[in-house]
């Protein structure tokens, strides 16, 4: 399985290799690296060459909007973050090791303007402090042609609020990116995420609910088409009382596309009032889709609500028959079809340059 | 000359048990200008005969002809048989989440018009005219930017089945109980509509259960549908005698 050799001599932080409980830096990670709940997450991919990329040179980010009062960016991390997870992403981690550096955003004061992230290639960690009770919109975007990683760490101080998008919509051969995002009492996140296949494209989105009243929301459209691949791994963890998450992936897969939707909810102990929502649809469309979607739910609490769905289905031909029934022809009336489907999860400051790539058209005037 | 003309028609609806027989033997002519209803039990067949024509899935057709101005329906796509002039306003309309009801229209305006060889309107004065057609039927032109049918309830449903009428101008309507679910004001929106809709061209076949509707769209002719078949055919004075006797003393 995933063989990662790490460097004798990492170039990491002090606070960073004091973070394993016990044991040197490189064997937890090894040891995260081959558990079981590892090789779970790597069902459908092939962790190896993720792994092995870790090490890969790096680039900076294109980081536009930074230079505004409140925003600082550096290039050090003072102090872990709450959101890192060796046990969950030991990949994640690893990058902040092989990186001679990362980029450190702190945003204290609500921006006018949005602050622009631009991933022209494989880039180094981000990590994004948004202070309490600030606002921030986010617009993040990959245009990589080659092989490419990005980790982000997003921690929201109470009553903080990011909006993010997020456009995934470059072709390369691989690309792989962890986003992890920590909410403090009563913060909002919201991310409207827009993603096309690509020869392996893998997403790991891990949001932490960790103080009362946090609210997120995920709203994700993708596409798959001919000899592509989507994986998407999202883990959801309600640790404190009162949150609520909503989340809408809808993901076409067609022609030969493939396409993994694995979505976790987790409601520890104590997060009585939770409410998750969690729905994932998919629609195969042409010949030899491949949709493999995956809900887990672990709840050690009573009192919360939670639902979970995911469909896997082709076009309704109630639908069809009453759009052809108007005179649309069948192709015609399809794309209309697999179109509605996606406009339904594209939205936000990024949904016209997505409905561009996903849905051929821009938004209709009406 | 007739303008639907249904001849000795036979078709079943594929079932997980294999296809049943529900049409057995279905005779109609409908001539330019006239209004025809069709009432009958439930189950006896109307959405069935409505859907067949229509060429709805799940349906076989087992003998019998069916024409729209002479040209044969049955074995043309259900794009094509609109493309002809043929509408069904459905009983049940689908909601479509995701294609506006503005982007929907003018899908449908433009592939008929292309069918016909005409030029496909102008988009601006295209929107003005739908939201016009909205207006007049009460529906609140906001709901042309929702999804088709989104979140409608079953009397906006409705009303938006007759501004497609009166938007696309077919040559002949079949209307599935368009009246059911309206309440006093809309059903006379509804039956404005179609009235505004009428003319000399064209032909209505109006599926419903309730004489009230026919006190505002007067038919021509009035059918009872049983079993499959019209076993009695009338005028409007039938609806009344059905209305206070059922259907029983027919059958
Ligand atoms: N998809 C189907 N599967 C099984 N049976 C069907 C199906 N569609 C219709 N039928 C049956 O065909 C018969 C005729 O149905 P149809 O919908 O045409 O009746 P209708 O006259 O329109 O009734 P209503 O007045 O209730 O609308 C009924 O017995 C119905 O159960
Ligand atoms: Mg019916």
């Amino acid at each position: 399985m995933a063989d990662l050799t790490l460097p004798t001599t990492l170039a990491t932080p002090d606070w960073l290799a004091d973070l394993p409980d016990a044991g040197s830096l490189p064997e937890v990670l090894e040891q995260a690296l081959n558990s079981p709940a590892h090789r779970e997450r790597w069902k459908y991919t092939k962790p190896g060459p993720f792994v092995a990329a870790t090490q890969h040179p790096m680039i900076d980010p294109d980081i536009g909007g930074e230079s505004q009062n409140g925003v600082a960016l550096n290039q050090s991390i003072d102090a872990p973050l709450a959101g890192f997870d060796l046990d969950q992403a030991p990949e994640a981690i690893a990058r902040l090791c092989y990186a001679d550096h990362v980029m450190t955003l702190d945003v204290s004061a609500s921006t006018d303007e949005p602050i622009v992230i631009n991933h022209a290639g494989n880039t180094r960690p981000m990590l994004i402090r948004v202070a309490a009770g600030v606002s921030l919109t986010l617009l993040e975007s990959a245009d990589a042609s080659d092989d490419a990683q990005q980790s982000i760490w997003i921690d929201l101080a109470p009553n903080a609020r990011v909006e993010h998008s997020r456009n995934a919509l470059n072709d390369a051969p691989s690309h792989w990116q962890y986003l992890n995002v920590h909410l403090q009492a009563g913060a909002h996140y919201q991310l409207n995420n827009h993603v096309a296949g690509c020869g392996s494209r893998r997403q790991d989105i891990h949001i932490i609910m960790d103080g009362q009243g946090a609210e997120a929301t995920l709203v994700s459209a993708g596409k798959v088409d001919g000899k592509m691949a989507l994986d998407q791994q999202v883990t959801l963890e309600h640790r404190q009382p009162r949150g609520q998450s909503k989340q809408t992936i809808h993901n076409i897969v067609a022609n030969g596309g493939k396409c993994t939707f694995n979505g976790r909810i987790h409601i520890h102990e104590g997060a009585a009032g939770t409410d998750a929502q969690l729905s994932n649809k998919n629609l195969g469309m042409g010949e030899h889709a491949t949709i493999n979607t995956k809900p887990e739910l672990e709840i050690y609490t009573d009192d919360v609500s939670c639902s979970h769905g995911a469909t896997v289905g082709t076009i309704s031909q109630d639908a069809l028959f009453y759009l052809t029934s108007r005179g649309i022809d069948r192709t015609a009336a399809e794309a209309l079809l697999s179109q509605g489907f996606l406009r339904q999860c594209i939205d936000g400051p990024l949904a016209d340059q997505a409905l561009t790539a996903l849905v051929g058209r821009a938004r209709e005037e009406s | 000359m007739s303008l639907l003309n249904v001849s000795d028609l036979h078709a079943s609806v594929v079932t997980d048990d294999g296809p049943q027989p529900i049409l057995k033997g279905l005779t109609l002519e409908v001539k330019p200008g006239e209004v025809h209803a069709i009432m009958g039990p439930n189950g006896s067949g109307k959405s069935t005969l409505a859907n067949v024509l229509s060429g709805r899935p799940g349906y076989i057709v087992d003998s019998g002809t069916a024409t729209l101005n002479g040209q044969g329906l049955l074995e043309l796509e259900p794009f094509e048989r609109a493309q002809l002039g043929l509408f069904l306003a459905f009983q049940y309309p689908v909601e479509i989440p995701g294609v506006s009801n503005m982007e929907f229209l003018k899908a449908s305006i433009d592939s008929l018009a292309r069918a016909r060889g005409e030029e496909q309107p102008n988009t601006a004065t295209f929107m003005k005219q739908v939201r016009e057609l909205a207006g007049s039927l009460d529906l609140d032109p906001a709901f042309l930017k929702r999804g088709v049918n989104e979140g409608f309830s079953g009397g906006e449903k409705k009303r938006n089945e007759i501004m497609q009428l009166l938007l696309l101008q077919p040559k002949l309507a079949l209307l599935d109980e368009t009246d059911s679910g309206l309440d006093i004001d809309a059903l006379k929106v509804v039956a404005e509509g179609v009235n505004r809709y009428r003319s000399a061209e064209n032909g209505v076949v109006l599926i419903t259960h309730y004489q009230r509707l026919l006190d505002y769209i007067v038919p021509d002719f009035v059918h009872v549908l049983s079993n499959g078949k019209i076993i009695e055919s009338g005028d409007k004075s039938l609806a009344l005698e059905l209305e206070a006797k059922g259907y029983a003393w027919l059958t």
